[in-house]
């Protein structure tokens, strides 16, 4: 009868949409596969191409697997429009870590759009380049990530924020430092919308590195009501975290109440001994309970599985160290903490509200706790789902601290609309907030949910006015009367009776016995009116648990034990029909009963007994036989003799089994006095406490005051006030109040392009010229032919520009040389270029070129082994890359081979060729193609060498092999055969010998290196200690050589022995200090074999002469991902000591 | 952070799925988080945070549409929930409404919008204003333009300027021929009445709604004739703090359009502008019911919609109700509505009938709990009153408009 209305109204909504779909993409939802794809994706209008877009992501909103399409989508990503690349990254990033391969196609292009003007495009071009997550562009990501966290869009450097934790989630170990280094910088970012995304990857990056919050925690303190909601919430987390762990808890705070209360216990122990915190009756209700704030802050501190664990095999007196404690009203820290995050309890989030009263509930001392009241129940009238997160909250708040929530009991009173979950919580906390001042209104309310359609609720509102009966012990009374006419209202009611029903009943007895259990003599009429009851309770659980009683208590008054032979002729008589868990209850009462039972009535209960045990011997149910069995074992004595009595009076015949009876059945079970409470808490507002286990990435609250080592305290407040802006370039003073300097990186400067910074740098260290000092000369007079100091530079340091010694470190050598009117005009001319050249440039302004002449004499490739004689039958070879470039193909690599005969017989016709398909599944994988696919068909991956026709022992022959690499990485798979014999060798590539000399003068270079700012410039650092054998050689010896010259040869030799570049240029700073070399530059040029690109590769050193030096290697190449590579060759092969 | 998002439809099906990070999600989940909905009943439907065998999901169910989120780590779970009411919120307030149909339909705005509002798990846009500017919502104009030309892009091509500013939720350079502000104050009242008739609870739950087409960047001052009733109150992020602190003014920069300036809550009313008196009476396997409904304190303005609907207990079978006044509709899931609309001058609307009881059962041992609603128009019931709007920083004179609603929250009698 009810069903038609609903049919109607679903039609016509139906009908009233179909007419609304027209002009939506529902054609494209419902049949995406009806058109072909494929020429869609390759039309020229982007119309169209959107539409095949939408297709595919229709699909793969269903749940279809289109990665097939992936290359020709990928194909899209250059397009101009941005609908079509926003659907292509949509696409792209679903299925990018499937196909790496071709994902890898696109990447250039995010490149290209990382250095797009637009914002929103670079964002967008970081966000997807983030996430296709790769391993192999992984430098190449936080690079970008580097300079977008520079970017002057606020928006961007967001993006960057969150893009740091996706490169985390790629487990980059050896990025770590560098990783973290970004999230510092953007910590300190100005905007309030970075801060909050930093923070966010602070806590997924590492979070457990609070010195990087710090150096920043006064800023972040301020910031944080203007921080977005989201980011709040992950700040404030952090911020309570570093104050814990630097500060410790505060005193006074629920952390340490339990603390300060033993302490103040043991103080006043002769006084009042032990004032027990639930004596006063209204305390009950009202104060901290202790032995629950003990549990809280100790799990907050421990995670509870850790805290339970260890208090099952300790001794959980274990005093908390309250020396780790600091008060909210002295420490300057908390107080800033606890004032900032106040505002947050209004905000309109529920997330932040919640996560601000989580900061208060554990450091506000506890008379200030109160201010998360109520906006902590204002979150209750929010939707049903976070009502229910922020009730599983309030419930633990009120558990420790019922009277912050004593006043407000009416905000948990239960709505009908309210889910099952939600209620039940609403009853526990009222359970645990009432007070005799509140608990008549509870009540009231109770007897409404009692009457509730979900008897489940119902039943649980039986079980809370058990709970609060407990906690208050004068309202027992009431509650028992209540109580017992329900359960005799229910009884009646039996006919109907459901599971859910027999649940409420149950309950209502259940609660009975723990009412009873408080004080069992004054509750006797109870428990005779229950078992007067016994005929209409049919609930066997029920009914279990009033025999039980019976049993329990047959002698606490005079009255039980009169009806006892009635009652228990009653239960033989239906002993058949009940269950099994009633039969079981019953035996045991009757045990319990025979030893405690008096007068005439024993040998009636005598003979029950005896009927009983026999009918329960021939039970079904093998628990009741077995129970019977052990009975009429125990009891034997007392049913089999018949005169108890006189056994009772001559206890030394009294048995095992009468003393075994006595114990089990005799004793009144007592109260457990104080079990140990196991509840599970965990951190407010976490997830872990609403599913109450430790998710996966819990942490509890950091060990207080594990945080020693911090330079907050002094830096916090200048950090703000220092602009400094290179950020960690090379700018290494070793204290640390540099570190804080380097990261203040400020947003108002960075609105300055990088761009225009770099070419600034360029400029003034090429205006700047040379000065010739007293040092340069010295040096000059040692260094015989190898020093040429040009003209051009005598020229150019004509005075007028004159720079200043700016190094901190250098003398003041310079000084003399220069008037100060120079002085003073550079200084001018200066600060009106740009205040963000990187320090290199502003360490230095006063160079000298060097001129290494016969250098290409001195190199010496390295050389590898391609075979040893081993495994070649006594053919050993051995290769070498060579500087010469190939005629044949530009993507060819030359390498000399030298082939040695170390076998006693001669070799014959020793031939390489190329071996069968390199590309294993595996290894393509990685590959990272430098060459495009096209063209990889067209060139031959080994042009055949000159066959060896004979090779006698102990001779040597060399061949020159052309070949070309699939990978830099990935070795070459080739056969060698000689004597007929085949031999499977691999050739191992050198990205240093990818590229090929470029000649070029200094200016063509910082013309070139001008045109490539920004994504295709990256620098690496690393150090140089090759020089430091030699020089120490050299002292012993006589002093031929500079050693500014020894180190520049040694490093020009060392790059150009393991890459085949151009040496542009050497210079030298013209420093004071003979010892210093720091601004040493060394300047390299090369081409890329593949594809002509020029690669533009600066060094500057920094350190002294006798040190290890500091190297920062920069590179400057339009293709980056090639880039990155030869940089990080580089950088390793520098860095390796030449044996 | 959130590894992934599905829309599923009210029969289970997933609609669209969203991976937000690297670990991916199969979407097998959803088959089990449907199964287990299957087997445990709807009331698991209202359980927002579940622990799944491998994943935990976070749930937020709006107009029959499952906003499901999986994460395998700890995160705050408020976050994720409030995080997907925000999506719905969005989504219905893009597409009109929500239902299967409209999320269908219109997915590649969908997933357009997921893709600006989330990043890599954490919220990133979630600003309505800016998300519009972002990505066009679909109007008839598009849709007509669509079925004419094509295709047409609702993507935009810059960046929102209110990213960057420091009120990121006000476009920067606004311009309104017509400069006006409306200030609505919306209050719900939330009422408890025991079987007794006793109020038990009564308190208001209100918001300032603003809706302010004003050009540049105005400043805006609201201030009340009677702050100190309000009892607590959560604000729209571009309140200022400060004043309200020292004298509970609210100083703010309004973003463009609607939006919820404050909620609050005026607690411990007294009465109610009408009552409703249920009466049950059981015997013998039947039970009469008789419900009276009047005004009590008349609030001046008059009451209309009123409705009464309640759920009639499982244990009858059927029932027989009509009413002097109004129409009466019993729903398949037993749900009785009682729609009364304004009560007439001449008599007190009441509804009465007989219900059969199931067999065996005696006498009601459930009740039912009614729920009422109703709606006032000009008065705000809590007493709040606004004082006056100041707005600086503007070209020429603004209108401005203040109104007043009051409507029943969650306004039950027990009986």
């Amino acid at each position: 009868m009810f069903s038609q209305f609903g049919a109607t109204a679903e039609s016509l909504s139906k009908a009233s949409t179909m007419v609304f779909r027209i002009g939506t993409d529902a054609h494209l939802y419902d049949d995406p596969d009806d058109v072909s794809i494929s020429p869609l994706l390759d039309s020229k209008f982007d119309s169209e191409k959107c539409e095949a877009l939408k297709r595919l992501l229709a699909l793969i909103a269903q749940g279809f697997d289109v990665s097939s399409y992936f290359p020709q989508v990928v194909k899209n990503v250059a397009s101009q429009s941005l609908e079509v690349k926003k659907l292509v990254y949509l696409y792209l990033l679903h299925y990018a870590e499937k196909r790496p391969n071709e994902a890898l196609l696109s990447i250039n292009c995010f490149q290209k759009d990382l250095g797009d003007p637009n914002p929103l495009v670079r964002a967008r071009a970081l966000r997807t380049l983030a996430g296709i997550r790769l391993h192999v562009i992984a430098p190449i990501i936080l690079m970008a990530v580097g300079k977008c966290a520079r970017d002057p869009s606020v928006y961007v450097r967001k993006c960057a924020a969150n893009a740091l934790s996706k490169l985390h989630d790629l487990r980059l170990e050896e990025h770590t430092a560098s990783i973290e280094e970004i999230v510092g910088i953007l910590l300190n970012d100005n905007s309030p919308g970075v801060v909050g995304a930093a923070a966010a990857s602070f806590a997924s990056v590492c979070p457990n590195n609070l010195s990087l919050i710090g150096r920043n925690y006064r800023k972040l303190c301020e910031i944080l009501p203007d921080v977005e909601e989201w980011g709040q919430i992950v700040l404030v987390g952090i911020l309570l975290r570093y104050v814990v762990a630097k500060h410790g808890l505060v005193e006074g705070s629920i952390m340490l109440y339990s603390c300060s209360l033993v302490k103040y216990n043991s103080e006043r122990e002769d006084l009042k001994p032990r004032l027990a915190m639930t004596e006063n009756p209204d305390d009950v209700g009202g104060e901290i309970c202790s032995e629950i704030a003990d549990v809280v802050s100790r799990s907050y501190l421990e995670g509870p599985e850790k805290y339970l664990s260890r208090l099952s095999c300790m001794d959980k007196n274990t005093s908390m160290d309250i020396s780790h404690s600091t008060s909210s009203k002295s420490n300057d820290d908390v107080k800033i903490l606890l004032q900032c995050t106040s505002p947050l309890l209004w905000s309109h989030n529920s997330a932040v509200v919640l996560a601000a009263a989580g900061v208060h509930w554990i450091m506000a001392p506890k008379e200030d706790v109160k201010k998360i009241v109520k906006p902590l129940l204002f979150l209750l009238r929010s939707s049903n789902a976070s009502k229910y997160v922020v009730l599983c909250n309030i419930q633990v708040f009120a558990k420790a601290m019922p009277s912050l929530f004593v006043p407000h009991f009416e905000n948990f009173f239960v709505n009908s609309s309210d889910s099952y979950q939600v209620k039940a919580l609403k009853l526990e906390i009222l359970s645990s907030i009432a007070t005799y001042s509140s608990i008549s209104a509870i009540f009231l309310e109770f007897q409404d949910y009692i009457r509730d359609q979900d008897r489940r609720f119902a039943a649980d509102t039986v079980a809370a006015i058990g709970l609060c009966s407990q906690r208050l012990p004068d309202v027992a009374k009431t509650c028992l009367e209540g109580l017992l006419a329900l359960a005799l209202s229910e009884s009646s009611n039996k006919n109907g009776a459901s599971a859910d029903e027999e649940a409420v009943l149950v309950q209502a007895i259940n609660s009975i016995k723990t009412i009873i259990k408080q004080d069992p003599p004054s509750h006797e009429k109870v428990i005779v009116s229950l078992v007067r009851s016994l005929d209409s309770i049919w609930a066997p659980a029920a009914r279990a648990m009033i025999i039980w009683m019976v049993g329990e208590y047959n002698n606490i008054g005079g009255v039980i034990s009169k009806i006892l032979p009635t009652l228990f002729s009653y239960l033989a008589g239906r002993f058949t029909l009940e269950a099994a868990e009633t039969k079981l209850q019953i035996l045991n009462a009757c045990a319990k009963v025979l030893l405690r039972a008096k007068g005439e009535d024993i040998s009636i209960l005598k003979k029950i007994a005896g009927y009983l045990l026999e009918l329960a011997k021939c039970d079904i149910s093998y628990d009741v036989r077995d129970r019977a069995r052990i009975m009429s074992n125990l009891l034997s004595h007392l049913i089999g003799s018949p005169y108890l009595e006189e056994v009772q009076d001559k206890p030394e015949i009294k048995d095992l089994s009468y003393v075994l009876i006595e114990s089990i059945f005799g004793g009144q079970t007592k109260l457990p006095s104080s079990e140990p409470l196991s509840y599970r808490f965990y951190l407010p507002g976490s997830l872990s406490q609403i599913v109450l286990h430790a998710a996966p990435g819990y942490e509890p609250l950091p060990e207080p005051c594990s945080l020693i080592y911090d330079e907050s305290c002094n830096f916090s407040t200048d950090v703000q006030g220092i602009k400094s802006p290179g950020v960690g370039v090379a700018h290494n003073e070793p204290n640390e109040n540099d570190d804080s300097e380097a990261v203040s990186g400020s947003l108002d400067e960075e609105n300055t392009s990088d761009y225009s910074s770099q070419e600034s740098m360029i400029g003034s260290s090429e205006s700047g010229g040379s000065y010739i000092s007293r040092s340069a000369s010295d040096v000059n007079d040692n260094a015989g032919p190898l020093i040429h100091l040009s003209d051009a530079d005598l020229i150019h340091g004509n005075g007028a520009e004159v720079s200043e010694e700016n190094d901190p470190s250098g003398s003041n050598g310079a000084d003399e040389l220069m008037s100060k009117g120079a002085l003073e005009s550079w200084l001018d001319e200066n600060s009106g270029l740009n205040q963000n050249s990187s320090d290199i440039s502003h360490v230095r302004k006063s160079l000298a070129r060097i001129s290494i002449k016969d250098i290409g004499g001195l190199v010496k490739p390295k050389s590898y082994t391609l075979l040893d004689p081993a495994n070649g039958n006594g053919l050993h070879v051995d290769y070498i890359f060579s500087s010469e470039v190939s005629s044949v193909s530009p993507q060819l690599v030359c390498l000399h081979i030298s082939f040695r005969n170390c076998s006693k017989e001669p070799m014959s016709d020793i031939l390489l060729f190329e071996g069968e398909s390199d590309r294993s599944p595996d290894s393509s994988d990685q590959s990272v193609s430098e060459s495009s696919p096209v063209s990889r068909s067209e060139v031959p991956t080994l042009v055949p060498m000159e066959e060896i026709e004979n090779l006698e022992p102990g001779q040597t022959m060399k061949r020159i092999l052309q070949v070309r690499f699939q990978h830099h990485l990935l070795p070459l798979k080739l056969v060698l055969v000689s004597n007929g014999r085949k031999h499977l060798v691999k050739l191992r590539p050198d990205i240093g010998y990818f590229v090929k000399p470029l000649p070029m003068d200094i200016e063509e270079f910082s013309n070139k290196e001008s045109r490539l700012p920004g994504m295709f410039e990256y620098t690496r650092r690393c150090t140089f200690t090759d020089h430091i054998s030699e020089l120490n050689d050299k002292n012993e010896s006589s002093l031929v050589k500079d050693n500014f010259l020894l180190i520049c040869e040694k490093l020009a030799l060392k790059m150009l022995s393991n890459a085949n570049l151009f040496l542009v240029s050497v210079e030298m700073p013209v420093a004071a200090n003979l010892d210093d070399l720091s601004g040493l530059c060394l300047r390299f040029s090369g081409e890329i074999l593949s594809n002509s690109m020029p690669c533009l590769i600066t060094l500057t050193l920094k350190g002294t002469c006798s040190e290890p030096l500091d190297v920062s290697v920069k590179i400057n190449c339009e293709e980056t991902v090639f880039g990155l590579n030869l940089l990080n060759r580089i950088v390793n092969f520098l860095a390796e000591p030449t044996p | 952070m959130l590894q992934c998002i599905f829309l599923l439809s009210d029969s289970g099906e997933v609609m669209l799925e969203k991976q937000l990070t690297g670990h991916r999600v199969d979407r097998s989940i959803c088959a089990w988080f449907w199964d287990q909905i299957i087997s445990q009943g709807d009331s698991l439907k209202l359980v927002p945070v579940i622990a799944s065998p491998t994943h935990y999901l976070f749930q937020v169910v709006r107009e029959g549409i499952t906003f499901l989120a999986c994460t395998q780590v700890e995160m705050p779970p408020l976050m994720a929930i409030e995080f997907l009411s925000r999506v719905a919120d969005v989504l219905s307030d893009y597409l009109g409404s929500l239902n299967e149909d409209l999320i269908k339909d219109n997915f590649v705005i969908v997933y357009e919008l997921l893709d600006e509002m989330i990043d890599n798990g954490f919220p990133l846009t979630t600003e309505p204003n800016i998300l519009r500017e972002m990505i066009a919502p679909p109007n008839i104009v598009s849709k007509v333009l669509s079925v004419v030309t094509g295709n047409v892009s609702n993507v935009s091509n810059t960046l929102p300027g209110a990213t960057a500013s420091c009120v990121p939720w006000r476009k920067t350079d606004l311009k309104h021929t017509s400069n006006e502000v409306y200030v609505d104050l919306v209050e719900e009242m939330d009422a408890i009445i025991n079987r007794d008739g006793t109020l038990v609870k009564c308190e208001i739950y209100g918001e300032v709604q603003v809706n302010s087409h004003l050009s540049g960047l105005p400043d805006l001052t609201l201030s009340f004739a009677n702050p100190s009733i309000l009892n607590d109150a959560r604000f729209h992020p571009c309140v200022r703090l400060r004043p309200w602190e020292a004298n509970q003014i609210l100083s703010f920069v309004p973003p463009d359009g609607e939006f919820k300036l404050m909620s609050y809550r005026v607690k411990k009313l007294k009465s109610t502008p009408i009552y409703v008196k249920p009466q049950l009476s059981s015997d013998s396997g039947t039970c009469r019911i008789s419900v009276l409904v009047g005004i009590r304190n008349d609030p001046g303005k008059s009451i209309d919609s009123i409705t009464v609907q309640f759920q009639l207990p499982p244990c009858i079978l059927s029932a027989d109700l009509s009413a002097n006044h109004g129409t009466v509709n019993i729903l398949a899931d037993k749900t009785c509505s009682w729609s009364i609309g304004r009560i007439p001058k001449d008599k007190a609307p009441s509804m009465a009938g007989t219900m059969t009881l199931e067999t065996g059962l005696e006498r009601l041992n459930v009740f039912p709990t009614f729920q009422v609603s109703f709606r006032i128009m000009g008065v705000a019931l809590s007493g709040l009153q606004i004082d006056k709007l100041d707005l600086k920083n503007l070209p020429s004179r603004p209108y401005k408009g203040f109104r007043a609603l009051t409507r029943a929250g969650e306004f039950e009698v027990r009986s």
